[in-house]
C-alpha cells in the first residue's frame, strides 16, 4: 500500500438557502376574520334573494314531479318504464351510477385532498361534501325504486335475526356488495361532513338571535367550546376520518363497476372497469362541483371565497381524469379487437355503428374532446366557458353509463333476443325529478348551513397568513418549504 | 248471512219470560227458539241446569279477573290471527262429491278435437271437474301424442266470454222451446211453399252426424246438405274424380316417401292434417335412416318451405307451369308423351334435378299441391301416377275425410238464395258472411231465406244476420265421433257439463227432424249408431257395452277398410288440363310495373279465423315472421328496397274492385312480385279479443271455374304513407356467425363418429341428488309449428300481454321458437330453434341474484323462487339466452290486460298446480317442475322406481315430431342421456361455460346431390 499524493480539495459544502414561500392565499380581497364569518353566515341570516327563489321553485317543482312519478311507478309496476325483456336496466341504473359518481368529488376533496394538504380545498370542501350526500341520496333511491317489488327491498340487507327461513342474502351477488359499499360510503360521508360542521355550528350558535335557533345550533354543535384541547382532538379525528374515507373513494365506484364487470355480458365483462369507473366518477364529480359552485358563487356573491383560481385547479383535475377516461374507452375497443372474442367485437362495432351510436359519439364529444379545451389557462379561468364545459361533462358522463348499460344489453348473445329501449315519460320524469331532489336539498343546504367552512377558510385567508408568517407559528400545513 | 234474530238483545226486550233468561243488568242472554223463550232452557237429564261452564248459565256469568285476562288474551290473539289469513275468494262447494273427482287429482279423458276439420284424437286433462289441458291421444295411429297450436288453444275457447250464454231468436234471448217452435213452423212452411231446406256446414267428419243428416235427407226430399270450407280442397276432389273416378281427398303417407315435392302445400303448418303429416315427415326425415329429400315450390315462406332441403319461390300463377314442367320431364323419363314444350317458370337445371330425384325414387315419392285449380291437381295426379305413387304414398282406397267442402255447391246455394228458393238455411260451424268471397251476395241472399238458423257458439258476422242462433256446445262439453280417415274412428265425450244454456247441434237437428224426447238425444243416437254401424265391423269384442266403454276409454277405433276398391289407372284428361294451364298462362294479361300477385294463406295461429277470439292464438308469434296480433302484407326484400318500404309501412292493395290496407312485412324468401297475406284476421264480431286485429282478406279471394282461388293476379300496390307498427317477438334473423344453431350434413354425419370433447371448466362439479333433469332438442325434427308454445302457456299459466306489450318486447312465453336465416335474402335457408331456460349448471343468473331467488336445485333444475324475488332483473340481464320473463305489470285481474286472466270464466283454464305470478317477479321455464313432482310422487306411491318417460314436460308432450326429449341425465339409459351422448349433440353458446342441461341435436342438411 503506497501512500500516494492525493489532492484533497476542500469540499465546498454550501448551506442551502431555505426560502419560505408565502403560503398561498385562497381568499381574495383580504377580508378580516369577522368579515369572513359575516359573509358566509349572511345567506343563512338574511332573506333569500330572487335568484334563490327561482332556482328553488324549479327544483322543488321537479321534486314534486319525482314524487308523483315514483308513486305512479310503485302503484302500477316497472312496466311504466321503457324497459323490456332485452333491456332490463336502463335509466334506473344509469341514474344510479351517475349519481354515485357525482358523489365522488366530495369525498376526494374532503379526504384525499386533506391528506395531500391541498389548501384550495377549504373553500369548496363543505359544499362538495354536501353534494356527495345529496348525490348518494339520489343514487340510493334508484336501487329501491327499480325493484319489481320495492316493498320487499329489505330482503337485500343481511338482516339479523333472520326470520325468513334459512335463506340469507347471496354474497356472490355484486348487488349485495353495492348495498354494503354504498351504505358505508353514505355513513362515512355524513359523519365527515357533520364533523366538519361542528365548529361552524358553534359559531352560528354564538351568532344566533332567536332562542330556538340558538337551541338547535347548540344541540348540533355538541357543546363545542373552542378550547385548545377541543381543537387538537378535532384535528386528529379529522385526519383519522380522512384516512378511513380515502379507500372509499376507490372502493365505492369499483364495487359499482363490478355490477357490470362480474357479469358475462359483452361490454360489461371487462377487468378495466374498476379504475375506469373511479376515474369517471371523479371526472363527473368535479364536473358537478364546478356546475354547482359557479352557480352559487354568482347567486350568493361568494366570488371572493370561491375564486377563479379554485376553478382553475378543478379544471386541471377534470382534464386529468377526463384523459384517463378517454384512455379507458380506447382500451376497451383495443381489447375487444385484440381478444378476438366475436361477442366483444360485435358489441363494440355495435357501440360505434349501431342504433345507439349517437349516444356513443355524444359521450366521446363530451368526455374525450371537451377536456382538451382546458389546456390553456385562459380557458380554465373563463367562468362561463368552464360552466359550459362542466355541463358537457355531466351530460357526457350520464351518456357513458347509458351506453355501457343499454347498448350492452340491447344486443347480447342471441340475436333473437335483440331489441331496442325507448324511454317513456316516466323514465324522463324520474331522471328530471332526481335533479329536482338534488337541487332542492342543495338549495336548502346553502340556506340553513354555512356552505363554506368558516373555520377552515380562515386558515388560508390573507389575514391569517400574515399573522402566521409574522409569528412563525402555524401547522406544517401552512408552509411550503422548497429547497432552492 | 242474516242473523238479526239472534243479535237482538233478547234478554232486555222480553222481561216477561222466565228468570233464567232475563238478567237485567247482566249480560244479554240469547234464546234459540220461541219455545225456549217461553219455557226456559230445556233441561236435560245429563246437565240439569244447562251445560256446565257456559258463560250464560246463571250465576257464573260474573267475570272474574282471570276470566277477563284469559278472554282478553284470546281476543287479542284471535284478532291478530284473523289478520294473518289471506282472503279466500272462491270456494268450490262439493256438497255431493263425485267418485271420479278427487280434489287435486287430474283425470284424463279421450276425445276428438274440433278446432279444425282434421279431427285429431285428444287426451284431455280434467282437474276438479274442469278441462284444463289438451294433448294428443298417443293411442291414435294417425296423429300420435302431438297436437298443433290451434288444438292446444281450444281449451281456452271453451272459457271464452264471447260465447253465447243461450239461444237467441231475432237477436234476443229466448227459450229453446220457443225457438224450436219457430223453426219447426218454418220447416213446415218451407214444405208447403216447396222451398228447399239447406244445411250448410263445414267439413263434417262425424259419421253419426252424417247419418243424422242423411236421415233428414231421406225424410225430407227438399233437404240438402252442403259442405263449405273457407279454405277448401274442392279442386282436388274434382280432379280426383276426373283422374280416378273418385271425388275424394286421398290419405297421404309422407313417412313412406323418400322424395317429397310440395307445390304450395303447407302440410306441416296448415294443410289438410298438419299434426299427422308433421309426425310422418319427421319420421321420414330422421338422419339416421337415410333422410327423405324435400323440395318445396311456394310463393311465400311457409312452415313447410322453411323446412325444405330446397325451396324455390314461385309466383302463384306459375305453380301450374311448374307442375307441367315437372310432368314433362317425368313423362319423358317414363317414355310417354308429356305436355307440349313450354318455357320453364323456374331454373331448368333445378327442375331437372327434382325430376331426376323423383324418378329415382318412383313408388316412394310424393308430389302434393295446395292449388285449388282442377287442372293443376290433374297434372299433379298425372305426375304421381307416372311415378307409381298411387296406392303407395297416396291412398285413395282409404281416403281422408278431413276436407269435404265443395266450392261449386256453395256457389250454387248462394245463387239459389238470391232467387229466394231457400226456405230454411241452417248454418253449422260456418261463417260465410265473414269468409265467403262475395260475402255481400251471401248476406243479401240470407235476407231472402225465410228462416236462417246458425248453430255457432257466438253471434258472429253471420249470426248477426240470421233469425235464430242455437249455440252448439263446445266440443269439450259434447258427445261426438269423427272419422278423419276412412275407418279410423275417434270418439268424443264431454269433460264438463255445458257451461251455458247451449245444446248439441245434433240434438237440434234431431229435434228439427221431428224427433222428440229420448229420440232427440244425440247421445242415445250416437250409441245406437255405433251399436249398429261400427260395432258389427269388429270381431274382437262380443259385447257392445264392453266395446263402447273400451272405445270411449281409448278414444280411437281403427277398423279394416269398409271396402272401396283401389283406384284404377289414371284416366286421360291430364293432357288437356296441362294445355289449359299453358293456354291460360299465355292469355293472362301482361302485368305492368305496378302489377303484383296476391297470395292468401292460413296462418298457423289463426287458420281460417274461427278461433280469432282466442288470446293465446292472437299472441302466438307466427312461426316464420314472429309477428303477433295482426296480419300483414309479406313482400320480398328486393321489392321493399325498390319501393322504399319498411316493416310497418301501410300499403293499399287493390285486386279487382276490392282494396285492403295492410302494414308491410319484409319476408326473406318471398317470391319477388308476390305479396302474401294471412287469412283469418279482421273479424268484426268474434268477440273483444279479435276486434280490430288485422284485416279480413277473404273478400279479395274469388271464385274461378267454380273453385275458390286463394290468389289474385294484377293487383296493384300503393303506399299510403301511414305507419302501423307490427308487434314482433323477434326482429333480427341472422345468427351473426355465432354458435347458436349448428348444422351438419348427412355426409359429415357419416364421417364423424366421435362427439367432440366437452370444453374444460374451472368450476367444481356441482353436487347433485338422485336425478339430473335435462333435455335434448332435435333441431332436425323441430319444424317450428309452435304447438309447444301454446302447450307451455296452458300448462304454466303464462299470461297474455297484448299487442302494445309485445311491441315493447315484453312477451311472457316461457318457450319461444327462434327463427334464423342464412344465405341470400331472396331465398334463404332457415332454421327454427326452440329456446327456453337452459337450466345451466353454472348459471349466470344464479350468481347475480342478491336474494337467492334463483338457485340450481339438487336435481339440476334452475329454480325460480317467486316469493323470494324482489325483481332486480339482474338475472335477466346476465342470462345469455334471454329466456327470463319479468312481470312488468300485474297481468291477472287487471283491467288494462283484458284477456282471459281478467275474466272469471277465462281463469277457469288456469292450472291449479302452477302459481299465478304477481307483478314484479321474474319467471321462466321450470321444466314443468309440477309434473316432475307429480311423476316422482306417483312412482313413490306405486312403490316403483321412476321410469324414463314417466315424466313429460308440456312442450315435449305437445310436439308432433318428438323433437323435445326430457329425462334424467343421471340415468345413462334414458333417452335424453343417449341423445346427449350422440355425436349430433351440442350446447348453445357452449364456449360461455354455462354448462346447460339442455342439449341440442345439430340440424342435418340433406344436399340435393345425394338423392
Amino acid at each position: 500500500m503506497s501512500s500516494s499524493t492525493m489532492t484533497a480539495e476542500p469540499l465546498h459544502l454550501e448551506k442551502p438557502e431555505l426560502q419560505v414561500l408565502p403560503p398561498p392565499v385562497w381568499v381574495d380581497g383580504g377580508p378580516s376574520l369577522a368579515q369572513i364569518t359575516d359573509d358566509i353566515a349572511h345567506p343563512m341570516e338574511a332573506r333569500p334573494g330572487k335568484g334563490w327563489w327561482i332556482c328553488f321553485g324549479i327544483a322543488f317543482a321537479a321534486l314534486l314531479n319525482l314524487g308523483g312519478m315514483v308513486t305512479y311507478l310503485i302503484a302500477n309496476g316497472i312496466g311504466v318504464w321503457g324497459l323490456n325483456n332485452s333491456v332490463g336496466w336502463a335509466f334506473d341504473i344509469t341514474n344510479f351510477v351517475f349519481w354515485i359518481g357525482i358523489g365522488h368529488a366530495g369525498t376526494l376533496i374532503s379526504a384525499i385532498l386533506l391528506l395531500f394538504r391541498q389548501q384550495w380545498r377549504t373553500s369548496i370542501n363543505r359544499s362538495a361534501e354536501a353534494m356527495t350526500l345529496f348525490a348518494v341520496a339520489c343514487a340510493a333511491m334508484f336501487p329501491g325504486i327499480h325493484m319489481g317489488r320495492p316493498w320487499l327491498a329489505h330482503f337485500i340487507f343481511p338482516y339479523f335475526p333472520n326470520q325468513r327461513g334459512p335463506l340469507w342474502v347471496n354474497f356472490r351477488s355484486p348487488l349485495v356488495w353495492d348495498v354494503v359499499a354504498i351504505s358505508t360510503y353514505g355513513t362515512i360521508s355524513l359523519v365527515f361532513w357533520y364533523l366538519g360542521l361542528v365548529p361552524d355550528l358553534a359559531t352560528l350558535r354564538d351568532r344566533a338571535q332567536g332562542k330556538i335557533k340558538k337551541f338547535i345550533f347548540g344541540l348540533l354543535s355538541l357543546g363545542w367550546n373552542g378550547s385548545h384541547r377541543t381543537w387538537s382532538r378535532y384535528e386528529i379525528t379529522s385526519l383519522i376520518l380522512a384516512g378511513l374515507a380515502t379507500p372509499l373513494v376507490l372502493s365505492v365506484h369499483s364495487i359499482v363497476s363490478m355490477d357490470f364487470a362480474t357479469s358475462l355480458l359483452p361490454g360489461w365483462h371487462t377487468t378495466i372497469f374498476p379504475p375506469y369507473f373511479v376515474a369517471g366518477a371523479i371526472y363527473s364529480g368535479f364536473g358537478m362541483v364546478m356546475t354547482l359552485l359557479i352557480i352559487t358563487r354568482q347567486t350568493m356573491h361568494l366570488e371572493r371565497y370561491i375564486t377563479v383560481r379554485h376553478l382553475d385547479k378543478m379544471a386541471k383535475v377534470t382534464m386529468l381524469t377526463g384523459m384517463i377516461v378517454s384512455y379507458a374507452y380506447a382500451t376497451e375497443f383495443f381489447s375487444a379487437w385484440y381478444s378476438g372474442n366475436i361477442y366483444e367485437r360485435a358489441h363494440f362495432i355495435n357501440r360505434a355503428t349501431g342504433p345507439y351510436a349517437w349516444c356513443f359519439y355524444l359521450m366521446v364529444l363530451c368526455n374525450v374532446i371537451t377536456p382538451h379545451f382546458l389546456w390553456t389557462k385562459k380557458a380554465r379561468t373563463t367562468v362561463w366557458f368552464l360552466f359550459i364545459v362542466s355541463i358537457l361533462i355531466n351530460i357526457g358522463m350520464w351518456f357513458e353509463r347509458f351506453v355501457i348499460i343499454v347498448v350492452s344489453l340491447h344486443r347480447a348473445f342471441l340475436p333473437s333476443g335483440w331489441g331496442m329501449f325507448y324511454p317513456t315519460k316516466v323514465d324522463i320524469g324520474i331522471l328530471v325529478g332526481s335533479f329536482g331532489l338534488f337541487f332542492t336539498l342543495f338549495l336548502l343546504f346553502i340556506r340553513v348551513l354555512p356552505m363554506i367552512a368558516m373555520w377552515e377558510i380562515k386558515n388560508v385567508a390573507s389575514h391569517t397568513v400574515d399573522h402566521k408568517m409574522a409569528h412563525g407559528v402555524g401547522g406544517e400545513q401552512n408552509k411550503e418549504v422548497i429547497r432552492a | 248471512m242474516d242473523h238479526h234474530g239472534e243479535t237482538t238483545p233478547a234478554g232486555r226486550s222480553c222481561k216477561s219470560s222466565k228468570d233464567l233468561l232475563v238478567q237485567i243488568g247482566g249480560p244479554p242472554v240469547y234464546w234459540k227458539s220461541v219455545d225456549e223463550l217461553q219455557n226456559g232452557p230445556r233441561v236435560t237429564g245429563e246437565f240439569p241446569g244447562g251445560l256446565p261452564g257456559g258463560a250464560t248459565s246463571g250465576p257464573r256469568a260474573e267475570t272474574t279477573r282471570r276470566d277477563f285476562l284469559a278472554l282478553m288474551g284470546f281476543s287479542l290473539a284471535a284478532a291478530g290471527l284473523s289478520g294473518c289469513r289471506a282472503p279466500v275468494q272462491h270456494a268450490v262447494p262439493l256438497l255431493v262429491g263425485s267418485d271420479q273427482i278427487v280434489p287435486g287429482v287430474s283425470n284424463y279423458y279421450a276425445t276428438t278435437c274440433r278446432g279444425c276439420a282434421s279431427s285429431c284424437s285428444l287426451l284431455v286433462k280434467q282437474r276438479d271437474g274442469r278441462p284444463i289441458k289438451i294433448d294428443g291421444n298417443a293411442e291414435s295411429s294417425l296423429f300420435g301424442g302431438g297436437t298443433c297450436a290451434g288444438g292446444q288453444a281450444t281449451v281456452l275457447s271453451l272459457y271464452d266470454d264471447g260465447r253465447l250464454k243461450g239461444p237467441l231468436w231475432q237477436g234476443k234471448s229466448a227459450t229453446w222451446n220457443e225457438i224450436d217452435g219457430h223453426i219447426l213452423q218454418a220447416l213446415n212452411d218451407a214444405q208447403t211453399a216447396q222451398k228447399s231446406v239447406v244445411l250448410l256446414s263445414g267439413t263434417m267428419t262425424s259419421p253419426s252426424t252424417r247419418a243424422i243428416v242423411a236421415e233428414w235427407g231421406r225424410s225430407n226430399p227438399r233437404f240438402r246438405h252442403v259442405e263449405y270450407d273457407p279454405v277448401s280442397l274442392s279442386a282436388m276432389r274434382q280432379a280426383n274424380k276426373e283422374s280416378f273416378g273418385q271425388a275424394a281427398v286421398p290419405h297421404y303417407s309422407f313417412d313412406k316417401a323418400k322424395v317429397i315435392v310440395g307445390l304450395d302445400a303447407d302440410f306441416l303448418g296448415t294443410w289438410l292434417s298438419p299434426v299427422e303429416f308433421a309426425r310422418q315427415y319427421a319420421s321420414s326425415r330422421k338422419p339416421e335412416k337415410n333422410a327423405a329429400l324435400h323440395i318445396q315450390f311456394e310463393p311465400g315462406m311457409s312452415v313447410t318451405g322453411s323446412n325444405a332441403d330446397v325451396r324455390v319461390p314461385v309466383a302463384p300463377s306459375q305453380l301450374g307451369a311448374t307442375a307441367i314442367a315437372l310432368l314433362r320431364r317425368i313423362a319423358h323419363k317414363a317414355g310417354t308423351s308429356g305436355p307440349d314444350q313450354s318455357a320453364d317458370p323456374v331454373d331448368s337445371a333445378r327442375l331437372d334435378a327434382v325430376a331426376e330425384a323423383l324418378w329415382k325414387h318412383r313408388g316412394e315419392s310424393l308430389v302434393v299441391s295446395g292449388s285449388n285449380e282442377v287442372a293443376v291437381q290433374m297434372v299433379v295426379n298425372a305426375i304421381n301416377a307416372l311415378l307409381g305413387n298411387i296406392g303407395k304414398t297416396i291412398d285413395l282406397a282409404r281416403p281422408s275425410r278431413q276436407r269435404n267442402g265443395d266450392d261449386a255447391a256453395v256457389a250454387q246455394l248462394v245463387e239459389e238464395m238470391a232467387l229466394g228458393h231457400v226456405g230454411v238455411l241452417v248454418l253449422y260451424g260456418v261463417n260465410p258472411v265473414y269468409d265467403y268471397p262475395d260475402s255481400q251476395a251471401f248476406a243479401a241472399g240470407l235476407k231472402k231465406v225465410a228462416l236462417s238458423v246458425s248453430l255457432n257458439d257466438r253471434s258472429d258476422e253471420t249470426g248477426a244476420l240470421v233469425n235464430a242462433i242455437c249455440p252448439d256446445h263446445h266440443f269439450l262439453e259434447a258427445w261426438g265421433d269423427a272419422e278423419p280417415v276412412e275407418s279410423n274412428f275417434s270418439l268424443a265425450q264431454p269433460l264438463i257439463a255445458p257451461l251455458f244454456e247451449t245444446r248439441a247441434a245434433q240434438d237440434s237437428l234431431l229435434r228439427w227432424m221431428g224427433r222428440e224426447g229420448e229420440q232427440s238425444n244425440y247421445y242415445t243416437y250416437l250409441r245406437e249408431y255405433w251399436r249398429k254401424d261400427i260395432f258389427p265391423r269388429q270381431k274382437e269384442l262380443p259385447s257392445f257395452e264392453v266395446f263402447w266403454d273400451q272405445s270411449l276409454q281409448r278414444g280411437v277405433v281403427t277398423l279394416a277398410s269398409a271396402g272401396g276398391a283401389a283406384p284404377g289407372p289414371i284416366h286421360g284428361g291430364w293432357q288437356e288440363a296441362a294445355n289449359k294451364i299453358t293456354q291460360s298462362a299465355k292469355a293472362a294479361p301482361q302485368g305492368n310495373s305496378n302489377s303484383y300477385e296476391l297470395h292468401f294463406y292460413e296462418s298457423v295461429a289463426l287458420r281460417d279465423g274461427r278461433q280469432a277470439n282466442n288470446p293465446w292464438l292472437q299472441e302466438l308469434p307466427d312461426p316464420i315472421s314472429k309477428v303477433t296480433w295482426s296480419n300483414y302484407a309479406a313482400i320480398a326484400p328486393a321489392l321493399a328496397a325498390q319501393l322504399k318500404l319498411e316493416n310497418g309501412d301501410v300499403v293499399a292493395l287493390k285486386a279487382g274492385e276490392k282494396q285492403v290496407e295492410l302494414p308491410v312485412f319484409i319476408q326473406p324468401g318471398q317470391e319477388g312480385r308476390t305479396i302474401s297475406i294471412a287469412l283469418g284476421y279482421g273479424r268484426t264480431a268474434a268477440g273483444k279479443v279479435a276486434e280490430n286485429v288485422g284485416v279480413n282478406v277473404f273478400p279479395l279471394t274469388a271464385l274461378a271455374a267454380g273453385q275458390r282461388r286463394l290468389s289474385a293476379v294484377n293487383a296493384s300496390l300503393a303506399s299510403t304513407g301511414g305507419k302501423k307498427p307490427l308487434a314482433s317477438t323477434q326482429t333480427h334473423f341472422s345468427m351473426e356467425g355465432r354458435p347458436i344453431v349448428l348444422e351438419t350434413s348427412l355426409d359429415e354425419l357419416e364421417k364423424e363418429s366421435e362427439k367432440p370433447e366437452a370444453l374444460p371448466t374451472l368450476w367444481a362439479e356441482r353436487l347433485q341428488g338422485e336425478h339430473s333433469w335435462g333435455m335434448a332438442i332435435d333441431m332436425n325434427a323441430c319444424n317450428g309449428c309452435s304447438a309447444c308454445v301454446i302447450a307451455c302457456q296452458a300448462e304454466n299459466n303464462v299470461p297474455v300481454v297484448g299487442k302494445d306489450q309485445i311491441e315493447r318486447i315484453r312477451i311472457m312465453h316461457w318457450i319461444r321458437i327462434d327463427q334464423y336465416y342464412s344465405g341470400p335474402a331472396e331465398n334463404p335457408v332457415s332454421v327454427h330453434q326452440p329456446m327456453m331456460c337452459q337450466h345451466c349448471q353454472n348459471a349466470p343468473c344464479e350468481t347475480v341474484c342478491p336474494v337467492l331467488a334463483t338457485t340450481t336445485s339438487s336435481e339440476g333444475l334452475n329454480a325460480q323462487v317467486y316469493n323470494r324475488c324482489i325483481g332486480t332483473r339482474y338475472c335477466a340481464n346476465n342470462c345469455p339466452y334471454k329466456v327470463r320473463r319479468f312481470n312488468w305489470y300485474n297481468y291477472t285481474d287487471n283491467p288494462k290486460f283484458d284477456f282471459n286472466m281478467e275474466s272469471p270464466l277465462g281463469r277457469m283454464v288456469l292450472n291449479p298446480d302452477v302459481v299465478v305470478r304477481s307483478r314484479g317477479v321474474m319467471e321462466k321455464c321450470s321444466m314443468c317442475v309440477q309434473r316432475i313432482q307429480l311423476g316422482k310422487n306417483l312412482a313413490l306411491q306405486g312403490g316403483r322406481p321412476l321410469a324414463d318417460g314417466d315424466i313429460q314436460t308440456a312442450c315435449q308432450q305437445s310436439c308432433p315430431t318428438q323433437a323435445i326429449v326430457f329425462g334424467d341425465l343421471k340415468d345413462p339409459n334414458s333417452r335424453v342421456s343417449q341423445l346427449q351422448r350422440s355425436q349430433r349433440n351440442y350446447q348453445v353458446l357452449e364456449d360461455l361455460g354455462t354448462r346447460p342441461n339442455v342439449g341440442y341435436l345439430k340440424k342435418v342438411r340433406n344436399p340435393m346431390e345425394r338423392s
